[in-house]
């Protein structure tokens, strides 16, 4: 085929023009680190890269509300270690004010003023809050549970659970319900009275009144209560275990999809330098070569 | 008998030959770097020789140049003219696909897909603490920002739409402005070749321009045959025809003309787009070029009523407002139509924001957390977004959160009962619009959106290899030409020498006749 000097020239520029594109897009992947800047570079990482962007962010919310969830359960854990250490010493007292032998009516009238106090700090207790949240309440978040004579102030329902999402379709229940914790199970409801308060208003009064067998009954009555804190607090530590154990799963779970993003869209860089390498290499001998050819002809020759 | 000065003359022809050939081989060095040009080549052969008289053979009278030949292959220009269609093509559509994935943003830091996750990690921590100011106005924000991001990428696209309009109007008038100067130029080459030459250099300016034409529309240029002229050569003329109807036609043209639109091809164009046709009135289906890489771009929405059969900017905008319509009216009003038949059956109305209640005194249920923008750019509450047209009308360009939500944050329904501000179940339901698969055919409502974003990719790299392909190509037909055509300045120089030569032999052959002619006149018989 008869090849000109313009030919010579032109076959020079395209094949330069086409070295430089492979450079740019190499120098590009070694700024950026990543493979790609538009999805047209690879649809396939691109799709991808979307995938594990919001599978990661997903993981990362899920987190932060296990950490929430741990410290509201926190809060009511520390709440129910305290009406448990009350509920000890109200059955010291009982124990002290039921025996016959060494109890005097003034005794137990001395005992009846600090089991007002225990009374009186069991429905401090109730009110409770976190974050300005009254954490008994149910639903009904911004009302205290209790009112000062212990009595309920509000309905508590059954379904007024509140939940928080730990995983895809994975929720927990966070909240101990105010009915469940002062009524030994049952439902709170407006102007009833709990059983744990009956219990410690009638006891209050076998003190006043020196009724040694209603302190008796009181023992017992404690024990009864004793039992269902026990069973709340079982309940308690059960889901305080469960969020540990998401919260590792988590945390495993997030670097596992942090590393597939990564190894989806981040350049190596090491074979990348070494690829810019070459391409500069085959850049400098097509400039190089074609710059000692293109420059002579046949009118450098004659005489 | 022989003439007198017989050998003179002879000698004298070799000179005007070798000066022909000269002037012809300097007019190929002059044009070495004219864009289209094809070097030039004498015809050169020996005159007709006289016969002697008396039978002792015929006796030659020199060279002469009887003709200036271009050197051309019409093949490799009727090829270079069909690959030319494509690749115009194919160019526009590459660097317009790759705006519009610009548009998008995607993978990054600052695209859909961040913006979305924004808006449903507010919502989760809503569900925390419903009752908390500070996470209720960044719900709100959120939302103003997924609703803003709709509204730009419309715009943008919208935009697009009104550049490759106006572009398409510039093309069109290149396309006539390349037609007339044809038509010129076929009535110069005509009247030029009249007397039997070949007009070189304007054939070669009018295949520069063709050139030039092939690459913005689909022509077809052939020079027909149609009788015989007088002195003997063919009566051709240049026909330029596109989609069949001439275009250039000899000495006539019929130019192309753009007229507005009355009625939009698709709902999502903006008004009054171009439309390209005969300026007689006929309609114009146009085939490849780059005319037909913007009309693609511009009206394409893969086939609906009657458009290209391209996924252009219009699909792309009716997809982003099937989006937002679908998401709208589940997060409204927890309606999806899971089976797409148009009509909501029972089981497709579950719970929405509609159906739960905010917090504060006086909470009711009916508000909807999107609404539209109104007159003024301003959005309108949930009431007048139903007055207005509602979900028939939402769309990307005028998605909007409602007025209820921004004047009262308080009002975004997390509760299911309105007395119980620590209510979250409503909220719960919400949320989980983020992971319902049966939302779309495709998934999840960021499954949709990416999707698209993938769709866009695949097209966008398919346009950027067909555009190389079609490159390599026309390089190659390129090389071609020029290798049959182009100037070589070595081979000039060669030939240079060799009429050189030719012309110094002959300028000694007539010092050789005159030294003859000296002899014979002044010497002999005195």
């Amino acid at each position: 085929m008869r090849i000109t000097n313009n030919m010579l020239v032109n076959n020079m520029v395209n094949h330069i023009g086409r070295n430089m594109i492979r450079m740019e897009s190499y120098q590009n992947k070694l700024a950026t680190g990543k493979k790609i800047s538009v999805p047209s570079d690879d649809p396939i990482v691109a799709a991808r890269a979307l995938k594990l962007r919001t599978d990661v962010s997903q993981i990362n919310q899920h987190i932060r509300n296990v950490d929430d969830a741990m410290s509201w359960l926190e809060i009511t854990e520390a709440s129910l270690n305290n009406i448990g250490e009350i509920l000890h010493r109200a059955r010291e007292l009982a124990v002290q004010g039921s025996n016959n032998g060494t109890a005097t009516d003034e005794d137990t009238q001395k005992i009846a003023q600090e089991v007002e106090q225990l009374k009186g700090q069991l429905i401090q207790i109730g009110n409770a809050t976190y974050a300005g949240r009254y954490i008994f309440s149910g639903f009904k978040t911004d009302t205290k549970l209790l009112n000062d004579d212990g009595s309920f102030a509000i309905d508590v329902k059954d379904t007024e659970v509140i939940m928080y999402e730990i995983g895809i379709s994975d929720n927990i229940d966070i909240n101990v319900l105010g009915g469940h914790l002062f009524d030994n199970g049952g439902e709170a409801l407006t102007g009833g009275t709990g059983q744990l308060i009956q219990m410690m208003t009638d006891y209050i009064d076998a003190l006043e009144s020196g009724d040694k067998e209603g302190i008796s009954k009181a023992i017992a009555d404690i024990d009864e209560e004793f039992n269902n804190l026990l069973a709340i607090r079982a309940g308690v530590g059960a889901r305080y275990n469960r969020l540990e154990l998401t919260r590792d799963r988590l945390e495993s779970d997030k670097l596992n999809f942090t590393k597939l993003m990564s190894e989806n869209e981040d350049v190596d860089q090491a074979e990348n330098i070494m690829l810019l390498k070459n391409e500069e290499n085959v850049y400098r001998a097509s400039l190089s070569g074609g710059a000692k050819i293109i420059q002579t002809s046949l009118v450098d020759f004659l005489r | 008998m022989r003439q007198s000065f017989f050998g003179f003359n002879v000698a004298v022809r070799g000179l005007y030959t070798a000066q022909r050939n000269l002037d012809i081989i300097n007019n190929n060095i002059n044009n070495v770097n004219t864009p289209g040009y094809s070097r030039q080549q004498a015809v050169q052969t020996a005159s007709r020789p006289l016969p002697m008289l008396d039978g002792t053979g015929m006796v030659g009278t020199g060279s002469e140049v009887i003709g200036v030949n271009r050197v051309r292959d019409e093949y490799l220009d009727y090829k270079y003219w069909s690959e030319n269609t494509s690749y115009g093509e194919w160019e526009v559509k590459k660097a317009l696909l790759s705006e519009l994935e610009v548009t998008f943003n995607e993978p990054s830091t600052s695209g859909f897909s961040t913006i979305m996750d924004e808006f449903f990690g507010s919502l989760q921590e809503l569900s925390k603490d419903p009752t908390s100011k500070s996470v209720r106005t960044l719900v709100k924000e959120t939302g103003v920002t997924l609703a803003k991001y709709f509204n730009s990428l419309a715009n943008h696209f919208e935009q697009l739409q009104v550049d490759v309009n106006d572009r398409i109007e510039v093309t069109v008038e290149n396309i006539n402005s390349l037609g007339t100067q044809i038509q010129q130029l076929n009535k110069q080459i005509y009247s030029a070749e009249l007397d039997g030459n070949t007009a070189n250099s304007l054939r070669d300016q009018r295949a520069l321009l063709i050139d030039e034409l092939s690459k913005l529309v689909n022509i077809d240029a052939t020079e027909i045959v149609v009788g015989k002229l007088p002195n003997g050569k063919v009566d051709s003329r240049m026909i330029i025809t596109i989609s069949g109807k001439p275009f250039v036609d000899h000495f006539s043209i019929s130019k192309l003309a753009v007229t507005q639109r009355e009625e939009k091809l698709n709902d999502e164009d903006v008004p009054s787009l171009y439309e390209v046709g005969w300026a007689d009135g006929n309609t114009l289906n146009v085939k490849g070029g780059a005319l037909k890489g913007y009309l693609d771009v511009r009206d394409g929405n893969e086939g609906e009523n009657g458009s290209p059969v391209f996924s252009g900017i219009p699909s792309y905008i009716r997809k982003l407002d099937q989006f937002v319509q679908t998401f709208a009216m589940a997060f409204n009003e927890g309606i999806i139509d899971y089976n797409n038949n148009g009509t909501i059956d029972a089981g497709e109305d579950g719970a929405g924001h509609v159906d739960g209640y905010g917090v504060g005194t006086g909470t009711t249920k009916e508000i909807r957390f999107f609404t539209m923008l109104g007159a003024g750019n301003q959005a309108l509450s949930s009431e007048d977004f139903i007055l207005d047209g509602g979900y028939n009308s939402l769309k990307a360009k005028n998605f909007a959160v409602s007025s209820d939500i921004i004047d009262d944050i308080n009002k975004i329904a997390t509760s299911s009962d309105p007395d119980e501000v620590g209510n979250t179940v409503n909220l719960k339901e919400l949320i989980k619009f983020r992971t319902n698969t049966q939302m779309f055919v495709e998934g999840a409502p960021e499954d949709y959106m990416k999707s698209i974003v993938t769709t866009l990719g695949v097209n966008s790299q398919q346009a950027v290899r067909f555009a190389a392909n079609k490159t390599v190509i026309i390089e190659q037909i390129e090389n071609r030409r020029l290798s049959e055509s182009g100037v070589s300045l070595d081979e000039e120089m060669a030939n240079m020498v060799k009429h050189q030569q030719a012309y110094s032999a002959a300028a000694q052959m007539i010092n050789a006749m005159a030294e003859i002619y000296d002899i014979l006149i002044n010497r002999v018989g005195i």
